[in-house]
């Protein structure tokens, strides 16, 4: 029963990336990246410049797997209050109080896109990371639950001004950190700006295949996968050796270039970045049609879901993104299996 | 009456032997004991051999001495050295006997010239070198205005040195002065055996060091990763675990070739960087094929046919052509392609 459910899911999973990729063009990776992590049911950190198409990505997305799409903007003034509720003077001129993004969907809340997370302060942080981890939030006198939400936030890695860099705990949370670039591709580009469909992001978004999955039965079906997919005795040998490797390069012969080896890893991959690499891991092999997890399952979201967790010198965070990049890379290449 | 004429044969035989010696042992003294010629009236030159030292028993040496005799002195003849004549000193044999003599003489007007060879012959020899000497010959003159003035004049001796032949018996060999020997030569056996060992060593550690820097193969061809992993699979049992090692043993071999870890989804970038393995692309995808069926996924399929083991070795046989820059041997049918 359950190889059946796994292939009908793939299916599912795969035409919704097809249907994304229609939408979004030249992002493959960040799009298998993505449906990744909604099976993996972990919280995304997009990295990209403005206008290369986050927003479409992730309304493709959501319009692809059902439930409510929310999405706030960072701002400096932005305070925890104005992610629950809205306060206004109504018609009959008296003050109403109306729920916020995280509360608008209710339970049905499947996407909640956070626009310029770096831009807010860190009491927003603060709610947010307790939502990311516990799905609840109490207001109102009492307890609500997002049992489907999935978190989407952007950071602006270019602009520094007026924004509070996030720390490594609030980092952790997120399973993956998936950079999106504009591709490089002539005629990608050339689409881009002359294809009129790209023009109109509602109307491009409405092309996308309604409710492809289910976003209420994917908690269900993410633990099928996740016990369903098996991870060998050498498998876990080499990602522990990854692990460790995160955390002392050195001892695997890892050299960064223009970097002191002995004072760049503050702290390495935590153990639940270790985790969700895995589950993650899983989420791919199975996207592949295999029933175990293989090294290149790992490769394939190594990068995504451990260069953010990784805690630097800071006098090594202004090169973080080169760093990461270059020591991940030595990591895959310096740690054999079997 | 027979007896009596033995008898008379023997008592003539002895009075011919002593007349024969009795003329000459009574010249000899009577020529030592004659007063010396007067100075002036004789002068002389030698000439002797070069080689004064390094003679044994039988060799001859030949000297010259020529004598100026003025008048009114004259050489007596019959007093030159007789041939044969054994010379003592303090009654005892010295062994070195007159073996030649040649005498000729130019008359001038108030002197003559005596020019006398000598050829004297070594018969005796010693354990060590000993002391010896040629003469002194004396001779006699006569003053031919007063013939009862018989005067003596003395030819110097000619110190030699006699050497041994050989030495008989257990002496110490610095003692053996013999000539045929050569000279005396420190032995060196000790240190050449020394250094014929050092140098058997020398090479055994250079032919090891070859070894080792050859990475463990004599051949510098020998010492590539896919040689080592094909000579290490050939030793492998044919079993599941040995499947594993050997599997393992490839990786590593891959691996060790691109200096970074190989895997299915770098492949690519493998080929690139090594493009001798191009021509097994294909295999190397199945090798990966296979150790995911070995290590990772039992349950995935591989197309290395029914003896995955046979297919690896020939495998990895092919790796190693590549890796020598070689065209790869072609697989046999027992490999599942």
């Amino acid at each position: 029963m359950s190889d059946r459910q796994l292939a009908d899911w793939r299916n599912h999973a795969l035409a919704l990336e097809s249907e994304v990729n229609k939408v979004v063009v030249g992002q493959q990776t960040p799009v298998r990246l993505i449906t990744t992590s909604i099976f993996a049911r972990g919280h995304v950190l997009l990295e990209g410049d403005v206008g290369v198409g986050k927003t479409t990505l992730l309304r493709a997305f959501t319009r692809g797997i059902g439930g409510g799409y929310q999405r706030i903007e960072g701002t400096i003034d932005l305070m925890p209050n104005d992610l629950v509720y809205h306060t206004y003077l109504g018609e009959d001129g008296k003050p109403h109080v109306s729920p916020g993004p995280l509360l608008m969907s209710g339970e049905n809340l499947s996407v909640f896109f956070f626009n310029e997370i770096n831009r807010a302060r860190p009491q927003v942080h603060s709610l947010l990371l307790r939502v990311m981890a516990e799905r609840s939030l109490s207001a109102f006198n009492s307890e609500h639950y997002f049992p489907h939400m999935i978190v989407f936030a952007d950071r602006n890695q270019v602009e520094k001004e007026e924004t509070f860099e996030i720390p490594s705990a609030a980092r952790d949370r997120f399973m993956m950190e998936i950079p999106i670039v504009v591709p490089n591709e002539d005629t990608i580009m050339e689409s881009l700006v002359f294809d009129t469909r790209f023009h109109n992001v509602d109307a491009l978004v409405d092309t996308v295949k309604a409710e492809v999955l289910q976003f209420d039965e994917l908690n269900a079906f993410s633990s099928v996968i996740q016990n369903n997919i098996t991870t060998s005795d050498t498998l876990k040998k080499y990602a522990l050796n990854l692990w460790k490797a995160t955390k002392a390069p050195l001892d695997f012969g890892i050299k960064v270039s223009g970097v002191d080896m002995n004072r760049l890893v503050l702290a390495g991959a935590s153990p639940r970045g270790m985790s969700m690499m895995l589950r993650a891991a899983r989420v791919n092999a199975w996207l592949n049609n295999r029933t175990a997890v293989l090294p290149e399952d790992i490769h394939a979201v190594f990068h995504s879901t451990v260069a953010h967790r990784l805690v630097f010198s800071p006098v090594y965070e202004m090169r973080r993104t080169e760093i990461a990049r270059e020591m991940l890379s030595g990591i895959v290449n310096a740690v054999a299996a079997p | 009456m027979r007896s009596f004429s033995r008898l008379l044969m023997h008592c003539l035989f002895a009075c011919s032997l002593a007349i024969s010696i009795v003329p000459q042992s009574a010249l000899a003294i009577d020529s030592q004991n004659l007063p010396d010629v007067p100075p002036g009236y004789v002068s002389i030159k030698t000439v002797d051999p070069i080689r004064l030292v390094g003679y044994t028993v039988g060799d001859v040496i030949e000297r010259e001495v020529i004598l100026t005799i003025k008048a009114p002195y004259k050489l007596v003849e019959t007093s030159l050295p007789i041939i044969g004549y054994e010379k003592r000193y303090k009654g005892q044999v010295i062994g070195i006997e007159l073996k030649d003599i040649s005498h000729s003489e130019e008359v001038n007007d108030s002197s003559t010239t005596h020019h006398i060879h000598l050829a004297y012959q070594v018969f005796t020899n010693n354990v060590v070198a000993k002391n010896a000497a040629l003469g002194p010959e004396y001779i006699n003159l006569v003053n031919t205005k007063n013939h009862q003035d018989l005067v003596k004049y003395r030819i110097p001796s000619l110190d030699i040195a006699i050497s041994p032949i050989a030495i008989f018996g257990q002496v110490k060999i610095e003692n053996n002065m013999s000539q045929l020997m050569g000279p005396l030569e420190l032995s060196n056996k000790k240190e050449s055996n020394w250094l014929k060992a050092s140098i058997a060593l020398l090479v055994i550690s250079l032919l090891g060091l070859l070894y080792i820097l050859g990475m463990r193969a004599w051949l510098p061809l020998m010492g590539g990763s896919f040689a080592k992993a094909y000579r290490a699979l050939r030793k492998l049992p044919n079993t599941p675990e040995g499947l594993k090692q050997a599997v393992s043993k490839v990786h590593e071999a891959l691996n060790a070739t691109a200096t970074v870890s190989v895997f299915s989804n770098n492949l690519d970038d493998f080929i690139t960087e090594k493009p001798s393995f191009a021509p097994i692309k294909s295999e190397i995808q199945q090798f990966f094929g296979l150790s995911r069926h070995v290590y990772f996924e039992p349950s995935a399929i591989h197309d290395t046919g029914s003896d995955p083991r046979l297919w690896l070795q020939q495998f990895v046989r092919r790796c190693r052509d590549c890796e020598r820059g070689l065209t790869p041997a072609p697989l046999t049918q027992h490999s599942g392609q």
